[in-house]
C-alpha cells in the first residue's frame, strides 16, 4: 500500500502530539503519497484507479487508527485523573489519620495525668502550665486557669499552681524553680521546721515530669518518694 | 443585585484570607469558604473588586489588579500574614497578585481558569477573542447555561430559578460581557507569563470534571510553579464551582488545613503537627523521593 508510511506517521503523530496533527499529517501524506507512490510517479494530473484505491484505504484505514487510538488515549487521560482523585483522598485520609492520632496520643496523656493527680496529689510540689502561645489564646488557655490558683500563693508566678508541698519548699528554691523548670529530677531544699526535715533544713530528691494534654502542656513537680 | 455584591469581611486571627471570586461574580460565592475560615481562627475578606465584581461597571484587568492590589495592602498593614485564595479567573488574579506582592503568606487555586476549555464550552468559544473587535462588543453576552458550574442537581435547579427571577445568583451572573471576557484573556495570558517566578506556598484545588476550566490548566500550572511548598488536591464530585457544590466541606477543610501547615512551615505560626502516623510518614517520605528525582 503506497500510504503505508504516511499511515504509521500520522500514527505516531496522534499518539504523542494529539487529532489535530495527526490530520494535518494524514491529509498531508494523502497528497504526498499519490505524488511519489502511486504510478505515474512525480504527477497528479493522471487520476485512474491506483488513484482511488489510495483514496478510499489510506484515509479508512489511518482514522480508524488515529480514533482508536484518540479514544484510547482520553480513556488513558481518564484513567489518570481517576488516579489523581485516589492520590488525592489518601493523602487526605493520611493527614485526618495523623490528626486523629495526634488528638488520641492527647487523650491518653491527659489519662495518665489524671491518674498521677489522684496516685500523688499529696507529694505535688507545684503545676506549670506551657503555653506555646499564651496571647493568642485570649486567656482563656491553661496559663490563665492556674494563674487563679497561684493568686492563693504570694510571689508565685501566673503559669504556676501551688501543690500541698509547696509551702514547705525554701522560698530560693521556689524562685529557681519559677524561672527554669524542666522534666527530669531534681534536688529540692525543704525549709527548718517542717515535718519533713524534721526541724533542720534538709535536700529532698524530687521528679518532674511532663504531660503533653489536649488541654496543654504541664509539668508536675512532686517529692520522689511519700516521706 | 445591590445586596448581592456586599463585601464580606469577618474578624478572627492574625492570619488574613484575601477571597477573590470569579469573573463578573460578587463574594457570594465565597461565603461558605470564608465562615470556615472564620470559624477556624482566620480573619476573612472577600472584597467586590470596581470594575471586576458584577455591578461595578466595566474596567481593564490593571484595573483589576490595582483594586485587589490595594486589598491586600490594606489587610497587609492590619495583619501578621495575608494569603490570598482565588476561585476560577480569581484563582488567576490572586497568582497575579502574588507576583507583585510576593510576601503573601500562600496562594489558594480553586479552579484555576486560564482558558476557557472545559467540556461544555463550545468549539466555536474561540471565535469570541475575534468578536471583540467588531460591534458585537458592546451587544453581545455571554449566557451561562447549565450546569451552572454545579453537579448538585438540586443546587442547580435552585441556582436556575435565581437566574430566571434576578439574572443573577450566588454562583454568579446569567450573562458575562464580551469585555469583560477580553480583558480576562489578557489576565490570563499575563499570568501565564509570570507563574513561573511564583514561589508562594501553594494549593492548587480543581475538579476533574470541571465543564469551564480543563484539569490540564491545573497539571500544568502544578509544574509551572516555583512554590516549594505545593499540594494538588483533585476532585470527583464537583464541577466549576466546587466552593458551592458537592465537596464545599473538603474544599473549605483542605484550605483551612494548607494555611495553617504554610504558616507552621514558615516558622511564623503555632509549631507543625508531628507526623504520628506511620502511613503518612511512609508517604511523605515517598514523595520527598520523588521530589529528589524530578530534580
Amino acid at each position: 500500500m503506497p500510504g503505508t508510511a504516511f499511515c504509521i506517521a500520522a500514527v505516531l503523530v496522534q499518539y504523542h502530539f494529539g487529532l489535530a496533527p495527526a490530520l494535518t499529517v494524514m491529509l498531508a501524506g494523502l497528497g504526498l503519497a499519490d505524488y511519489l507512490f502511486v504510478p505515474p510517479y512525480v504527477t497528479i494530473a493522471v487520476f485512474d484507479r491506483a488513484d482511488l484505491l489510495l483514496l478510499v484505504s489510506y484515509p479508512v484505514v489511518t482514522l480508524v487508527l488515529i480514533t482508536l487510538l484518540e479514544k484510547l488515549r482520553r480513556v488513558q487521560f481518564r484513567a489518570e485523573l481517576i488516579a489523581a482523585v485516589a492520590q488525592s483522598r489518601y493523602e487526605m485520609l493520611l493527614r485526618h489519620d495523623n490528626e486523629r492520632a495526634i488528638a488520641r496520643r492527647a487523650i491518653d496523656e491527659t489519662h495518665r495525668l489524671l491518674r498521677h493527680l489522684s496516685h500523688h496529689h499529696k507529694t505535688f510540689i507545684l503545676i506549670q502550665a506551657l503555653e506555646r502561645e499564651p496571647l493568642r489564646r485570649n486567656g482563656a488557655g491553661t496559663a490563665s486557669a492556674l494563674a487563679v490558683a497561684s493568686h492563693a500563693f504570694a510571689g508565685l508566678p501566673a503559669d504556676l499552681a501551688p501543690g500541698p508541698r509547696l509551702s514547705e519548699v525554701d522560698p530560693d528554691d521556689i524562685r529557681r524553680l519559677s524561672n527554669g523548670l524542666s522534666a527530669g529530677s531534681h534536688r529540692v531544699r525543704f525549709a527548718a521546721g517542717s515535718n519533713l526535715a524534721g526541724g533542720t533544713a534538709r535536700v529532698v530528691d524530687c521528679i518532674c515530669e511532663q504531660f503533653t494534654t489536649h488541654a496543654g502542656d504541664f509539668l508536675v513537680l512532686r517529692v520522689a518518694t511519700d516521706t | 443585585m445591590k445586596s448581592l455584591t456586599q463585601s464580606i469581611f469577618l474578624e478572627g486571627g492574625g492570619h488574613a484570607v484575601l477571597l477573590l471570586h470569579g469573573l463578573s461574580s460578587s463574594p457570594l460565592e465565597m461565603r461558605y469558604l470564608g465562615r470556615f475560615l472564620r470559624d477556624e481562627g482566620f480573619t476573612v475578606c472577600a472584597p467586590v473588586l470596581n470594575g471586576y465584581s458584577a455591578g461595578t461597571g466595566g474596567e481593564t484587568m490593571e484595573h483589576w489588579l490595582d483594586a485587589a492590589t490595594s486589598e491586600f495592602d490594606a489587610l497587609a498593614a492590619r495583619f501578621d500574614r495575608v494569603s490570598i485564595c482565588g476561585l476560577s479567573m480569581g484563582a488567576a488574579l490572586a497568582l497575579a497578585l502574588a507576583h507583585r506582592r510576593p510576601q503573601a503568606q500562600a496562594v489558594v487555586l480553586l479552579s484555576l481558569t486560564l482558558a476557557y476549555n472545559g467540556w461544555a464550552i463550545p468549539w466555536y468559544r474561540f471565535l469570541l477573542g475575534w468578536a471583540y473587535y467588531t460591534p458585537l462588543r458592546s451587544r453581545w453576552q455571554y449566557r451561562e447555561s447549565e450546569p451552572y458550574g454545579l453537579r448538585n442537581e438540586a443546587l442547580r435547579a435552585k441556582i436556575a430559578r435565581s437566574m430566571q427571577r434576578s439574572n443573577f445568583s450566588e454562583v454568579g451572573p446569567s450573562t458575562i460581557a464580551l469585555p469583560a471576557l477580553h480583558e480576562a484573556s489578557r489576565l490570563a495570558s499575563l499570568v501565564r507569563s509570570q507563574i513561573r517566578g511564583i514561589r508562594n506556598d501553594c494549593l492548587v484545588i480543581h475538579a476533574i470534571d470541571d465543564e469551564t476550566s480543563s484539569p490540564r490548566t491545573a497539571q500544568s500550572a502544578a509544574l509551572a510553579l516555583g512554590s516549594t511548598f505545593l499540594r494538588t488536591i483533585y476532585l470527583d464530585d464537583s464541577y466549576h464551582m466546587i466552593t458551592s457544590d458537592n465537596e464545599r466541606e473538603i474544599v473549605a477543610r483542605e484550605t483551612a488545613s494548607f494555611l495553617r501547615e504554610s504558616e507552621a512551615a514558615s516558622g511564623s505560626g503555632e509549631p507543625r503537627s508531628p507526623v504520628v502516623s506511620k502511613a503518612l510518614a511512609r508517604r511523605l517520605r515517598q514523595l520527598a523521593a520523588i521530589g529528589k528525582d524530578d530534580a
